[in-house]
């Protein structure tokens, strides 16, 4: 079973870089990471890491979460529309190591876009520190410091991250029918995740009123959709300008990845009951 | 074992829903079919009559909305039942970005033939299906024949018992064609079963020991090829020079034993014997 879940997921991971889609997604983030590079001259002081890690991070985010909605709807509606599904399915091949395949290939170039893009925001932030420090001594402050560490814990959460919205689209993907169909809906998906950080503080706080209706359908939300946007705490992990409560990557990293057991039972259920 | 047919067909349905209303439509209707192995089988009928429908169903890939069906004795959900199968679907697209060679490793793989065996069993079925050349092109490059004979390679390569080809010579010239002819004639003196739908019905006569005919979903004719054809009180004699005068005594000498001659025309050749002596192959 794992042997075929491996071939599978290694010939869609082939797939997508030859497809070059990774490529040219890959080449559009850095091309705007390194091209905002030169805005810091508008001086942001000794903010200036702070700017560039946004910005790095911030593309990051939106790149890959195109990406990670697209690549996997894009690999699986290829292979049902060029009815190689069939050809597939028609071996010993269970639906669910299928699609445990497809996720797992589209999840393999996410790891290098994550990486890849990560290791770029890192050069950048190591090169441009000795100048930053530098200024911010001058100007009696605390100086910023880059964590290499924090960088790969970042990299490890977005990775994370971007497994969740890949299983998200492969579950809407074996409930929908079209292509497009299946962008939308997990685009939205991945956007009301990312809100629901909005819910929660909605909930948390004692002075909001709210009627029973209404909380019942905040509370839904915050149960269904996994909280996305807690994962952007790259600022803090790489700068380290306020702490990180010890225990916040591994927590953290364990909710991902039950939502991703959850997600992915999901969709191999829905799989196995439609037509190919 | 061995005696249980190849594929056992009971009174199966098959309705589609289409269309937003969802009005159904009946792809295969009551259909009850047992194919035997050892032998080379062809399912006719026109377009749309269900053939693909019914093995798409009878290997797991749609579900049946009533009967029953079994594929080598087993339930065609069951991993043994698929890992001794190879299947062909019509017009077939593969993984366009692998080569052909890569394309029939990774199906070698998934049928679970052994790691030690993938390179050899690689390399067999390209040859059986005369693919070796091509097969470090990618995939996406290949011509319709060319994408036919990868399937096949494909189907073939974990050495199954039942082989499945749906339309493997639609859109290929008659060499092509002529050529997965002798594949599949290669692949029955092996002992395989194989399957065949194919509108080529020169082909399916010559290749066939079985025949079914569809049509809107229903079984009209089941039966061994030549026993279907033959017209048992029909002769027919070839004669060269044949004269008037001599006509007309062979005539008379037919009648005194109350035989008459029905037609007497001058046998053509078909048109694909006389392609196939005219041009020398294609270029795949
Ligand atoms: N997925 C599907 N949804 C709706 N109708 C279908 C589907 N697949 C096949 N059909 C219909 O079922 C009938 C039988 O199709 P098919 O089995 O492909 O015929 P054949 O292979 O004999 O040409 C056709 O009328 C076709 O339109
Ligand atoms: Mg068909």
């Amino acid at each position: 079973m794992f042997s075929r879940i491996f071939w599978i997921a290694r010939v869609t991971f082939l797939e997508a870089l030859r497809q070059r889609f990774l490529a040219f997604l890959l080449l559009l983030a850095a091309a705007f990471i390194l091209g905002s590079v030169p805005l810091r001259s508008i001086d942001f002081g000794h903010g200036e890491l702070k700017f560039l890690a946004d910005l790095g991070f911030g593309a990051l985010f939106l790149f890959g979460s195109i990406l990670a909605v697209v690549l996997p709807s894009q690999l699986l509606y290829g292979e049902i529309d060029n009815r190689t599904a069939l050809t597939l399915l028609a071996k010993p091949v269970g639906r669910g190591e299928f699609l445990l395949g497809k996720f797992f290939g589209s999840w393999a170039v996410l790891g290098v876009f994550t990486f890849a893009l990560t290791a770029l925001i890192g050069i950048i932030l190591l090169v441009r520190e000795p100048d930053v420090v530098a200024r911010a001594m001058a100007l009696q402050v605390v100086p910023p410091e880059v964590s290499v560490l924090g960088l790969f814990e970042h990299a490890l959460l977005q990775w994370l991250r971007l497994g969740i919205i890949v299983s998200v689209a492969l579950l809407v993907g074996s409930l929908a029918q079209t292509f497009l169909y299946t962008v939308v809906v997990g685009s939205m998906a991945v956007l009301a995740s990312q809100l629901v950080w909005i819910a929660q503080d909605t909930l948390a706080n004692p002075e909001a009123v709210l009627s029973t209706v209404m909380r019942g359908a905040l509370w839904l939300t915050t149960r269904i959709f996994p909280n996305l946007q807690g994962y952007n705490i790259g600022e803090t992990l790489v700068l380290g300008q306020s702490t990180v409560l010890p225990g916040t990557v591994s927590s953290l990293s364990l909710s991902a990845a039950v939502y991703l057991v959850v997600i992915l039972f999901l969709a191999c259920t829905a799989f196995r009951r439609r037509e190919i | 074992m061995t005696d249980k047919p190849a594929i056992s067909v009971q009174d199966l349905t098959k309705d589609f829903r289409v269309g937003l209303r969802g009005v159904k439509l009946r792809a295969v209707d009551h259909l009850t079919l047992s194919i035997p192995r050892g032998q080379v089988y062809g399912l006719l009928g026109p377009n749309g009559c269900g053939k693909s429908t019914t093995l798409k169903i009878v290997l797991g890939l749609v579900p049946a909305t009533s009967g029953s069906f079994t594929l080598l004795g087993h339930d065609s959900a069951s991993p043994e039942a698929r890992a001794r199968i190879g299947f062909l679907p019509e017009a077939p697209y593969f993984h366009r970005f692998l080569t052909g060679r890569e394309l029939v490793r990774y199906c070698a793989r998934l049928s679970g033939v052994a790691a030690d065996r993938v390179d050899a069993a690689t390399d067999e079925a390209l040859e059986l299906a005369s693919m070796t050349e091509a097969g470090n092109r990618r995939v996406g490059t290949y011509s319709k024949g060319m994408l036919q004979r990868i399937g096949l390679a494909q189907a073939v390569v974990h050495d199954p018992e039942l082989i499945v080809l749906d339309e493997p010579t639609a859109g290929v010239d008659p060499v092509g064609s002529a050529a997965i002819g002798k594949m599949i004639q290669a692949m029955r003196q092996r002992g395989k079963t194989i399957v065949l739908c194919s509108h080529l019905l020169g082909q399916v006569e010559q290749v066939c020991d079985r025949i079914a005919v569809m049509d809107r979903g229903r079984l009209v004719l089941e039966g061994h090829i030549d026993e279907v054809l033959a017209q048992r009180a029909v002769h027919q004699i070839s004669v060269e020079g044949l004269t008037p005068a001599a006509r007309q005594a062979a005539e008379e000498a037919l009648s005194r034993h109350g035989a008459h001659v029905l037609k007497v025309d001058h046998p053509r050749q078909t048109l694909e014997d006389l392609f196939r002596r005219l041009v020398t192959g294609s270029r795949d």
